[in-house]
């Protein structure tokens, strides 16, 4: 489980997150939604520890991480799949390098077999196609499919993280990757999604929740969430939810 | 307050990533593959550069001397003068410089770009340490390809001496060629031998602390940079004074 209590965080002299409290299971499939520059990606960032907030205490496992040392971290971490909203991808290293590049860090495996290992995880996400190239020649899709299969080539974490997994892209592309997230959590692992996009939050998450200028303002269900009385919700739903039913649920 | 308080973290940072980068080079997981590419980029990479800025430094240095010294009817001390300034002096730091505006630069753009692009994080996030991965292997590329490239800029620039001073000072270049011979002794080859091994662990530690800690897009990437390699010139010619008067004090020279 994952617990944030009081959280404080500022970036300069601007507060970024006032007192956030919130806890979420690893089975759960949780959206936090909110216009950009709220605070949703720090609140990935601190629940890795890869920044620490300026006050409050955050659990993992019932392990406070805002006291351990970076070198404590490292187990923290392997309990999540992080993809950034750029994909993150190494600029120097190919695809299929990218996918190895844990199996080569981690593991004594054969470059045979971390070779069927790699063309088998890019077949999961659909770009087996793109194993010989570069970053640069990635669309924004195929960017975070391999971005994906990148942090499932070494082991299956206990929860994904996704930073905006579908800004940026067309509905086509949104939607494919919205069902690969749907899938991924099928097994009972659980996601926390930050993004701007309702419609996407909608077709994957059962728990949303809502960021404002810091504050936690909303955390419910769907229809809680599409019933709310909250003004600033109302705007940000009635600029970006879908008209219709969606294809992914 | 604010200013001092940021500036004394920085310190702090600087301070421990140099360390800890240092360190790192006796500490498994050892990351040869990634020294061996850098030490390519930085060594291979930088050989043209380093043969021509030298080269012709070291013809405009005896150029120099040769219009002066034959005034005063002493154009056979060239070689002596050409090979004293070169060694303990020129070569170093002319090569450092060189270093730091092709290799610092670049390690502080690339850094910078990864920090920028959350690659550092995906570092962190798959539980490597990002000083061991990607400082450490900078520093060893910078701590042997810096004095392995002073070895060649300094015998280039003694070269160009050379042509200037038989060439066009119309010297005896067997004569050049010995008084060179007569000044390498260890005490001198020492004052010189020693820099570029300081010189490289400054450049690549300001370098990556500047690249690492990269804010701000594109403009936070131009700022980094331009910081790196300002701050790697600046400290190159402190600590090269600094050096000078530590080195001729423990060899023995009288100033």
């Amino acid at each position: 489980m994952i617990e944030f209590r009081d959280v404080h965080f500022s970036y300069s002299s601007r507060e970024i997150l006032k007192d956030v409290n919130f806890s979420v299971g690893f089975h759960e499939r949780v959206a936090i939604l909110g216009g950009s520059g709220e605070g949703k990606t720090t609140i990935l960032k601190l629940i890795l520890g890869l920044i620490r907030p300026d006050g409050g205490k955050i659990f993992v496992d019932g392990e406070d991480i805002t006291i351990k040392q970076e070198s404590q971290l490292r187990d923290i971490r392997m309990k999540f799949n992080m993809v950034f909203q750029d994909g993150a991808l190494f600029d120097s290293l190919n695809v299929k390098e990218n996918v190895a590049f844990c199996l080569r860090e981690y593991t004594n495996m054969s470059e045979e077999a971390i070779d069927k290992k790699v063309r088998r995880i890019l077949s999961t996400v659909g770009v087996e196609h793109a194993l010989e190239l570069m970053p640069e020649e990635l669309s924004g899709g195929m960017h975070r499919r391999v971005s994906l299969a990148r942090s499932l080539a070494l082991a299956t974490p206990l929860m994904f993280l996704y930073d905006e997994p579908t800004t940026g892209l067309d509905p086509l592309n949104a939607d494919n990757i919205c069902r690969l997230i749907a899938d991924l959590s099928r097994e009972g692992k659980g996601f926390i999604m930050v993004t701007h996009k309702v419609s996407d939050a909608l077709k994957v998450a059962d728990r949303l929740m809502f960021l404002r200028e810091g504050k936690l303002l909303f955390d419910g269900n769907r229809q809680e969430l599409l019933n709310t009385t909250i003004t600033d919700i109302k705007a940000f739903i009635s600029e970006t939810a879908p008209r219709g039913p969606s294809r992914t649920q | 307050m604010i200013k001092i308080k940021e500036t004394l973290r920085d310190l702090q940072d600087f301070y421990s990533l140099s360390f800890s980068g240092l360190l790192g080079i006796g500490r498994r997981p050892f990351y040869l593959k990634d020294a061996l590419l850098q030490m390519d980029y930085a060594g291979a990479g930088s050989l043209l550069i380093v043969f021509i800025v030298d080269l012709f430094v070291g013809m405009a240095l005896s150029l120099q001397l040769s219009a002066e010294l034959s005034r005063l009817g002493l154009k056979m001390y060239i070689g002596m003068i050409v090979g004293i300034s070169v060694v303990r002096e020129l070569g170093p730091v002319v090569t450092a410089l060189v270093f730091t505006g092709r290799v610092g630069a670049g390690m502080a753009s690339e850094l910078g770009s990864m920090a920028l692009g959350n690659q550092v994080d995906m570092i962190r996030v798959f539980g490597f340490d990002p000083i061991k991965k990607l400082v450490t292997p900078r520093i060893v590329s910078s701590l042997i390809m810096l004095p392995a490239l002073t070895i060649i800029g300094v015998a280039v620039s003694l070269l160009g001496g050379y042509y200037i001073a038989v060439f066009v000072s119309h010297q005896s270049g067997t004569f050049y060629w010995s008084s060179i011979r007569n000044i390498l002794t260890i005490e001198n080859v020492l004052a010189g031998a020693i820099k570029p091994f300081v010189f490289g662990y400054l450049i690549a530690c300001i370098c990556c602390y500047s690249g690492l800690s990269t804010k701000g897009g594109a403009i936070g990437l131009r700022h980094s940079t331009t910081k790196a390699v300002v701050m790697s010139i600046v400290m190159i010619i402190i600590s090269d004074f600094l050096l000078t008067r530590l080195l001729l004090y423990v060899l023995g020279f009288s100033v």
